[in-house]
């Protein structure tokens, strides 16, 4: 084994290692040992420490994934293990060097956990899996044996048989399907797609009644969000005008709802929805105050522009100032929401309401992409100067663009407080701003339905997913990056038809049909 | 293409999988006193009380924990308090024990401090069967979102540190609250200043934050009334870490003293920055949220002579100090150090935890059986309770602490009371 | 054929867009000198050592502020990306200084007082060292791992990711450290509150030690680091890089080497101005970049991005109008951000390119 391939897995071994130790000293493991113990059926209480054998089974699959992934398809089988052995080796003394320290802090007994908050002593017993000092040389066999074990099964697994097999499957679901579409209807392969949406039409209609207060709420957010992101699509995907500052959009929508529909500060009951309608009013004119000294900014300048902005309008929001206007830091609470027949709704109508309001505006949306306006926002978003060439007035599109923006995001911001009967300044923090442009770029841009997936990962999940409470900004930080590195085109990319690709496809058809004809 | 057809029918089975997973809880739909309240007997062993209660019963089943739910910010820069909160109440759920054979268990939610997360957590607690009580929520934005959620389905509230005033004033049945108003905290502080310690030019801070802002108005507006010149009111920037702009603006108007409304952290730096910018004479008057060895830790010598106030504590308790022993040794850090309510967290979860075994019944199949409505009713009508934090009494509204504050000076590094 | 700026050649036609824009500078300096005249000569309740005193402090916040935001102008200037997660960098090298002096407080020497107390130099030397070192660090790996990927990607994906980052590292913090707001251990000598006492205009003002330390610390390393990028190889090719990659590597420099240089170079700036944040205002917790890491940004903005004298400056005239300008304009002191902010967007609307212009390579256009 070269030293290449040698450097290679011992450097896996000792990122895992680090990561390890990372994860331990931020209670992760507790939490997986937790989780695996729960899906195995015994249930732990919150904040219990679970069984040791729970937390071995975490570290051996650790142990057998770093070996797994040490190991590379083009060696040999006996350099493979060589490289499992490696990586787990380092990993284990990487480990074994930090139960050192964990052992050295048992045995003085300090007290470190004010400096480092989860090294208390019954942690470090349980890491040490009720070893104590012995515990060292049990991880290091540990990790090198799974990491053996993790190699030994990737060689199986990539190797000639499986491969085989795996491909034998496929080939047999591949059949099945083509002789399950065949077997169907005329009838049904022709309106197989409509079929399709009728069935998540009357998903749609019947599930919010179904599934619970809790679920009508996470998906009403959810929805909001998509709303709120289709906003920020048109002004950042359509016309390319980079804004971070969506969350003054937001605010404009929800504090117009709440100031006229509550009985404090004013006592006013205009009713939501001409307070929507204001609400919506209210968004654009900020939009136009953004948007008219900025027309010449380059990019990234009017981001932070843009940031500027929707700090100011949190600020006024929250200052002593205007607090006689806005309610300052309290905020304005008992918003009063629309009524249906005299009755108010309750949440399975406010999902129905975010529902329509989903859909309205991802017709709206469609119809603005396909349309004269959205090809000049394409034509300045691609490049500006043969835009401006060809005659598309740069200033007036692009303040379009942020006015129509502008009004998806506060018709969201409306619904948003009239849904939560409550809203105050810190509801409309840079993290919102943030929280929706991660969102369609995480889900894709410029594409309906990742927008619709990057609302569900990055809004949905987290409330079904509470498990990992604790961690869940932490995993919403890493998944940004990791989403940026691995897939930066979104998890369901618009698909833009690519003429330049078919046109030379085509070329290269001709030609070689022509050379055919030739040779012949 | 293939692959977004694959990843849309996972969304989708995910979608039904979670619709599904739950028990269609029952506790979610609105049993509002127009629906017909009488529920069949479920089981035989159902005692009588379910019947006739407004809000129903929880029905614990054996091997199933009692909850008791609580809402804080657990991540973003207000984490201290809910991470406190959390450690306070799980002390206090192993300090309780159990009962007729049933656990308690805390279960602690992020709430983000914001109405949006306020109101996730509420949908969340009232669509599990098995929560029949919040510790919480800690700030008053959430409170107001979930209050009416609670209030659907009769989970009683019990807040360690929500202050807004309005809380009370909505006709909540199931929000209580033990730390005292603003109202009634200002006027004291005002008429302390005023009339024990004899200042008459006093600067009014406040950190733009609900709790302090509420808090230093009534103040500043009392010691007016009282006769008083309020030399400026004025908001700072919250976690900043330098004042000495608006502290070197409010010297140039020779103020006794600044009465500060916020927490230990803005506390500190502004008694620091006193001392540099032409305030060293003048005197330190913070409320309740800054009082802590926190806040002693961070001024050392600047902090001698300011004046803080909690609740009327009993005195050092023995429950008091073994509760304190109980957290450094459990965390590693010292009660107060995160914020200031770690002591009204432990006595909302032990004060609830008490109530539920007040009116639990147990019914004939083994199930415990807690009474919604008789809750809310039992935590609303709490009198004269003692935890270490003082002593409390809701009627009528759920603002549990009608005595006023107590006031501490520095003195030589340590907290003496003066009232 | 360059055109440094996207917006298009200025047609002479009446663009009513750029009348609106005089309008609106009328309005706002005209808002700006009422506002001054009533303070300053109407009320006058002010004297001057209090304006004295404002300007200390804003030296000192300015310090901070222009150490941060050379930082994020030097990657901008290379990589045409906004660094999100610098203030997250200031934030770890804070809690390294921070970690180290509770280390020298536990240290008994043998005259009696703790280490910290008996060699207060060398604790806040290897304070700051080691600030610097730590962030550094974080500064290179974060490059390596988040942003090096993704140097050919689109402007918005390194954004991205830099955010992630910045999430990730200040709940790595949250989690690790617990939320708990720690303070600052100086050595007793320099301990927060305490100062020269010095009589300017009548009055008594002190300087506090901690915040000349603070200005004292960042003047020089922004000498320092003057020095470094326009004296030496290093610096020169930096320059070079900045300018044109493609040429820079033609002509034999390693693009990616340098770029991990400037990184750790920003990083330990960040760091120092970290570790001079613990010193001067003693809060230390995971969400402390935040802020001033946007502030700082605004401050590159505001002086011009890519140009290191413009960060200095753009951070300086920050600190300076956060003080001042709520006093002498007799706004709120709360509302001093918005200030800020305003004064960004009105300088940006007059002056595209921030005050002292941008210095960008030719690729950008």
């Amino acid at each position: 084994m070269n030293r290449q391939l040698f450097r290679a897995s011992s450097q896996k071994g000792i990122t895992f290692g680090i990561v390890l130790i990372f994860l331990v000293l931020i209670n992760f493991h507790i939490m997986a040992a937790t989780m695996i113990s729960k899906l195995m059926g015994t249930n732990v209480l919150r904040g219990a420490i679970p069984e040791v054998r729970f937390l071995t089974y975490f570290l051996v699959f650790f142990g057998i994934w770093i070996g797994w992934s040490a190991a590379s398809k083009s060696e040999k089988a006996g350099t493979r293990v060589l490289q499992g052995l490696v990586a787990g080796l380092s990993m284990g003394v990487v480990v074994a060097l930090f139960d050192l320290i964990l052992v050295y802090l048992l045995q003085t007994q300090t007290d470190m956990r004010r400096y480092l908050t989860n090294l208390g002593f019954d942690n470090i017993n349980f890491f040490l899996q009720g070893f104590g000092a012995n515990g060292i040389l049990v991880h290091l066999g540990m990790f090198v044996l799974s990491g053996v074990v993790g190699s030994v099964l990737e060689i199986f697994f990539q190797s000639e048989g499986v491969a085989n097999s795996k491909q034998a499957v496929r080939n047999f679901l591949a059949e099945s399907k083509d002789q399950i579409l065949d077997r169907l209807p005329d009838l049904v392969k022709k309106t197989g797609k409509y079929l399709f949406y009728l069935i998540l039409l009357v998903l749609l209609f019947m599930l919010p009644s179904r599934w619970g207060s809790y679920y009508n709420f996470v998906f009403g957010l959810v929805g909001l969000y998509v709303i709120a992101g289709i906003g920020l699509n048109i002004m950042l995907g359509l016309s390319g005008q980079f804004m971070i500052g969506l969350a003054a959009f937001f605010a404009m929508g929800a504090y117009s709802v709440a100031l006229l529909n509550a009985p404090q500060p004013h006592g006013l009951m205009w009713g939501f929805w001409p307070a929507l309608l204001i609400g919506i009013l209210a968004a654009v004119i900020v939009a136009i105050l953004m948007g008219l000294p900025t027309a010449r900014l380059r990019g990234d300048y009017l981001g932070i522009v843009t940031l500027g902005f929707g700090e100011i309008v949190r600020l006024l929001l929250q200052s002593d100032v205007l607090s006689k206007f806005t309610g300052g830091p309290r905020g304005i609470q008992n918003i009063q929401g629309p009524t249906l027949m005299g009755k108010p709704f309750n949440d399975v109508t406010y999902m129905y309401l975010i529902l329509i309001c989903m859909a309205v505006s991802i017709f709206l949306y469609y119809r603005l992409e396909k349309s004269r306006t959205g090809r000049a926002w394409l034509a300045i978003k691609e490049d500006l100067i043969v835009a401006q060439a060809t005659g598309v007035n740069i200033q007036k599109y692009r303040l379009l663009a942020l006015c129509i923006g502008a009004a998806f995001a506060g018709l969201a911001g409306g619904i948003f407080a009239a849904r939560n009967l409550f809203t105050g300044p810190n509801d409309h923090t840079f993290m919102v701003s943030i929280n929706i442009l991660s969102l369609i770029i995480v889900g894709g841009m410029n594409s309906i339905p990742g927008i619709l997936l990057g609302a569900f990962t990055l809004k949905g999940l987290p409330e079904i997913l509470r498990e990992i409470e604790n961690y869940r900004l932490l995993v919403f930080g890493a998944l940004l990056v990791v989403m940026m590195l691995v897939r930066p085109e979104g998890l369901w990319p618009a698909s833009r038809p690519n003429l330049e690709h078919e046109v030379k496809e085509k070329i290269m058809k001709d030609k070689a049909l022509s050379e055919e004809e030739s040779d012949a | 293409m293939k692959k977004h057809v694959y990843v849309s029918l996972v969304v989708l089975f995910a979608l039904l999988l979670a619709s599904c997973a739950p028990a269609a809880a029952p506790a979610a739909e609105a049993p509002a006193a127009e629906a017909p309240a009488a529920e069949a007997p479920a089981a035989a062993g159902e005692p009588a009380v379910c019947a006739t209660d407004d809000y129903g019963c929880a029905k614990i089943e054996p091997g199933q924990t009692i909850k008791i739910g609580m809402g804080s910010p657990m991540t973003g820069g207000d984490s201290a308090f809910g991470i406190d909160a959390e450690n306070s109440g799980k002390i206090a759920v192993a300090d309780f024990g159990e009962f007729e054979g049933f656990q308690f268990e805390l279960v602690a939610e992020d709430d983000t401090g914001t109405a949006e997360g306020g109101a996730a957590v509420a949908n969340k607690f009232a669509a599990d069967p098995t929560v029949v009580g919040v510790a919480g929520h800690l700030f008053s934005g959430a409170s107001f979102a979930a209050a009416p959620i609670y209030e659907e389905v009769g989970i009683p509230m019990l807040s360690p540190s929500a202050t807004n005033p309005d809380l009370t004033k909505q006709g909540f049945r199931v929000f209580n609250r033990v730390p005292f108003t603003d109202a009634l905290q200002g006027k004291a502080a005002a008429e302390y200043m005023y009339n024990v310690l004899g200042f008459t030019k006093v600067a009014f801070l406040h950190d733009s934050q609900d709790y302090g802002k509420g808090l230093a108005e009534i103040a500043a507006a009392e010691f007016e009334a009282l006769g008083g010149e309020v030399v400026e009111l004025l908001g700072i920037v919250s976690k900043e870490a330098d004042y000495s702009p608006v502290l070197s603006t409010i010297a140039a108007k020779d103020p006794e003293a600044v009465y500060f409304g916020g927490y230990t952290q803005d506390a500190g730096v502004i008694t620091n920055n006193m001392k540099t910018t032409g305030l060293e004479n003048a005197v330190f008057f913070g409320c309740d949220g800054t009082f802590g060895t926190d806040y002693l830790n961070r001024t050392a010598a600047n902090g001698e002579g300011s004046y803080h106030a909690t609740p009327r504590t009993p005195p050092d308790t023995p429950e008091k100090a073994a509760f304190d022993d109980a957290y450094m040794e459990a965390y590693g850090v010292g009660p107060g150090e995160l914020s200031p309510f770690t002591w009204n967290s432990y006595d909302t979860t032990t004060a609830l935890m008490e109530k539920v075994t007040e009116v639990a019944v147990l019914g004939g199949d083994g199930a415990l059986y807690i009474p919604r409505g008789a809750l809310v009713d039992a935590v609303r009508n709490l009198t004269n309770w003692t935890g270490i934090s003082g002593t409390y009494t809701c009627p009528p509204v759920g603002d549990c602490n009608i005595e006023g504050p107590q006031f501490w000076v520095v003195e030589n590094g340590e907290f003496v009371a003066v009232n | 054929m360059q055109a440094k700026k996207e917006s298009p050649p200025r047609i002479k036609r009446r663009n009513y867009f750029n009348i609106i824009r005089t309008i609106f500078g009328i309005l706002v300096a005209a808002y700006v000198v009422w506002r001054l005249y009533t303070v300053l000569v109407v009320e006058q309740q002010y004297t001057p050592d209090i304006w004295i005193r404002l300007l200390i402090a804003g030296l000192i916040i300015g310090g901070v502020y222009s150490l941060v935001a050379i930082g994020y102008t030097l990657v901008y200037g290379i990589l045409f990306m906004i660094n999100f997660a610098h203030g997250e960098v200031m934030m770890i090298g804070m809690f390294a200084g921070y970690f180290f002096l509770e280390a020298t407080k536990s240290i008994q020497t043998a005259s009696g007082l703790n280490f910290s107390n008996a060699h207060p130099v060398i604790t806040v030397l290897l304070a700051f060292v080691i600030g610097m070192t730590v962030a550094s660090t974080t500064g290179f790996f974060l490059e390596k791992i988040a942003y090096r990927p993704l140097r050919k990607a689109p402007r918005l994906i390194p954004l991205i990711s830099a955010i992630g980052a910045s999430i990730f590292l200040q709940n790595a913090a949250q989690l690790l450290f617990s939320p708990q707001v720690r303070d600052y251990a100086n050595p007793s000598v320099i301990n927060r509150g305490i100062g020269w006492p010095v009589t300017i205009a009548g009055a008594n003002i002190t300087i506090s030690y901690t915040g000349a330390l603070t200005f004292g610390m960042s003047i020089l390393l922004m000498i320092g680091l003057y020095w470094l990028v326009q004296k030496t190889k290093l610096g020169k090719a930096m320059r070079a890089v900045a300018l044109d990659k493609k040429t820079a590597a033609l002509m034999g420099i390693d693009v990616d080497a340098i770029i991990s240089r400037t990184f750790i170079i920003s990083g330990a700036l960040a760091g120092a101005a970290g570790v001079m944040w613990g010193f001067h205002n003693g809060i230390t917790y995971f969400y402390v970049g935040f802020l001033p890491g946007i502030k700082a940004f605004t401050a590159a903005v505001l002086g011009g991005i890519g140009n290191i004298p413009g960060a200095m400056l753009g951070g300086m005239f920050l600190g300076l109008i956060e003080s001042i300008a709520p006093t002498a304009l007799g706004i709120s002191y709360q509302l001093k951000d918005v200030i800020a902010f305003v004064i960004l967007i009105v300088i940006l609307i007059f002056r595209p390119s921030g005050i002292l212009g941008e210095v960008l390579s030719e690729e950008k256009v």
